[in-house]
């Protein structure tokens, strides 16, 4: 059995002479809340309707639950559910006929599953209403039971929060959450606004324009977001002690190059000099870093604005 | 494939257009029907006539090419179209992890039997029904039944590559109303072609063609060969159609 759900091995896509997405390689382990980052057009949902199967790679290719034969993966994505772009639905039929034909089409057997998945999504009291006189708050839940309705291992959401109002977005958060608590559902989800995924994702691929920069835990993440004063002396070893015996502090690391992070005293730069001159140390370096998840994410892609 | 077709089946009960063309080609057929019995339409020159089956001649407004044309592209509009435009649930059916050619045959399974029931069973019944309600029953001999069973069965068959042409039209241009029109548009180069071209080559080509069938079996007289001719265009043509349906939609990237 595959510890990976989804594997994908120099996946390009190609629109003309336009790479969308260009030799991508992500891993997606079991049980993990994988954010897929970029600015829009970076080639998150060429990414994902090439996952789904919605189209085809032009070159490379794709594990999911282990399977890379392109003519069975048809049957891997039996083990998935997804929104990609928007929720699709019949504007026609109700909430439960949505859910019916979805139900049908998966070969779910008995309909108990549609009230069941109509409930976790918060759709029980829509009744006849036909979708097209639902808010986008609500298409976009009814999306996401449709999605649910086959118990799907892997769920896939592209834009997920797009059209939801703030207290929709920390309800689908929660839901996910439990989702993922509760029955080790592993997910994929994209988006453009990195302080939404950073809430929810486990690991992190950023993308832009079609290439994957980086994949990282969330633990790595917060590493290189989290405020520290990098201070680079002669002997890191005696600054170590004079950040413990003269400040009294241990919240710093010394990483292997030799510099200390220091994660306090951020307002007070100049306490921390003097205490490295008064013990005879030499600053070689000495300056606050860490970013804002915004302001890493837009530092990796080139800064803002840039496309 | 039993649950696409429990899915298609489900979506074209529900579908508004589907009922709406039930409700109003009933009506049609019952008032074009009424106009022939009482003789306030007068047919003549049809096939029927030959057998005796007059009264029934409004059956055959059905039969021309440009009338079932606009039901049968009108029901792949909005049924079949709209789930690659509009609406975009052919993402849901792509996504759920069913073979291409699979959603394509339960869709040209249940289309074509939504069709036939429209466009034929209807306009048959109907007749039927005008014609016993009217006291006609008795042109419906052992032999008049004979010759409907087969006119129908061999127009069934050809109609069923011209569905299968009707969906692959609404599968490629992904677009209500440019299914309606070139639908249109086919059917009426098949006319030009029937009408206008003199090239023996063509004629020939024409002559094996689902179209001309249309028209040919509702002859009263048919030798074997030219039932076994009707048999063999509409079977060749159905399979290349489908054939060619399952390659487009395999090779066809879903917006």
């Amino acid at each position: 059995m595959s510890k990976h759900v989804l594997r994908t091995n120099n996946l390009s896509k190609k629109y003309s002479d336009d790479f969308a997405i260009e030799n991508v390689n992500i891993t997606i382990k079991k049980g993990e809340i994988y954010g897929l980052i970029g600015q829009n057009g970076a080639g998150k949902s060429t990414m994902l309707r090439l996952v789904t199967g919605l189209a085809f790679a032009t070159s490379g290719s794709i594990e999911l639950f282990g399977n890379d034969n392109p003519k069975k993966l048809a049957d891997a994505q039996k083990r998935m559910g997804a929104i990609i772009e928007s929720p699709a639905l019949f504007p026609n039929m109700s909430a439960y006929e949505n859910m019916e034909v979805q139900r049908l089409q998966k070969g779910v057997p008995g309909k108990d599953c549609i009230s069941k998945k109509l409930e976790l999504v918060g759709l029980t009291d829509t009744g006849k209403k036909k979708v097209k006189n639902f808010s986008l708050g609500m298409k976009q839940r009814l999306g996401l039971g449709l999605a649910l309705v086959s118990d799907p291992e892997f769920l896939i959401l592209d834009e997920p929060t797009n059209g939801l109002d703030p207290m929709g977005i920390v309800e689908l958060r929660e839901l996910l959450k439990k989702l993922h608590r509760e029955k080790g559902l592993t997910v994929l989800l994209s988006s453009h606004i990195l302080s939404e995924l950073h809430q929810l994702a486990t690991t992190f691929g950023i993308i832009h324009k079609g290439k994957l920069l980086e994949e990282l835990s969330s633990k790595e993440l917060d590493e290189k977001c989290r405020q520290h004063i990098r201070i680079k002396v002669d002997d890191s070893s005696r600054g170590a002690t004079v950040l413990e015996n003269h400040l009294s502090t241990t919240n710093f690391e010394v990483m292997q190059d030799g510099t200390i992070h220091l994660y306090n005293y951020l307002d007070d730069v100049r306490t921390v000099s003097r205490a490295f001159t008064d013990n005879g140390l030499v600053i070689e370096h000495l300056s606050q870093n860490g970013d804002s998840l915004e302001n890493y994410f837009s530092k990796l892609v080139g800064g803002v604005g840039h496309d | 494939m039993t649950n696409l077709i429990k899915a298609e089946t489900y979506k074209i009960l529900r579908n508004k257009t589907f009922w709406g063309l039930i409700v109003s080609i009933t009506g049609f057929s019952a008032l074009l029907h009424l106009l022939v019995i009482l003789d306030w339409w007068l047919v003549s020159g049809t096939a029927f006539d030959q057998t005796g089956l007059s009264d029934m001649n409004a059956v055959i407004s059905f039969t021309m090419p440009l009338v079932f044309n606009l039901i049968v592209s009108t029901l792949a509009s909005f049924y079949i179209a709209k789930e690659f435009s509009q609406s975009g649930v052919i993402k849901n059916q792509i996504m759920s992890g069913n073979k291409r050619t699979h959603i394509f045959m339960s869709k040209y399974l249940v289309f074509s039997l939504g069709s036939i029931i429209v466009t034929l069973l209807i306009p048959f019944i109907t007749a039927i029904v005008a014609v016993i309600l009217f006291g006609q029953e008795e042109i419906l001999t052992f032999s008049n039944l004979m010759y409907l069973g087969r006119a129908f069965s061999l127009f069934a068959l050809q109609f069923l590559s011209f569905t299968a042409i009707v969906l692959l039209i609404a599968i490629v241009t992904e677009d209500s109303g440019k299914t309606i029109l070139f639908t249109l548009l086919f059917s009426v180069v098949m006319f030009a072609i029937e009408k206008l071209i003199t090239a023996p080559f063509i004629k020939t080509l024409y002559e094996h063609t689902i179209f001309n069938q249309f028209s040919e079996v509702f002859k009263v007289t048919l030798t074997n060969g030219e039932i076994i001719n009707a048999i063999l265009v509409g079977v060749v043509s159905l399979i290349l159609i489908i054939l060619c349906g399952i390659i487009i939609i395999n090779r066809k990237e879903i917006k």
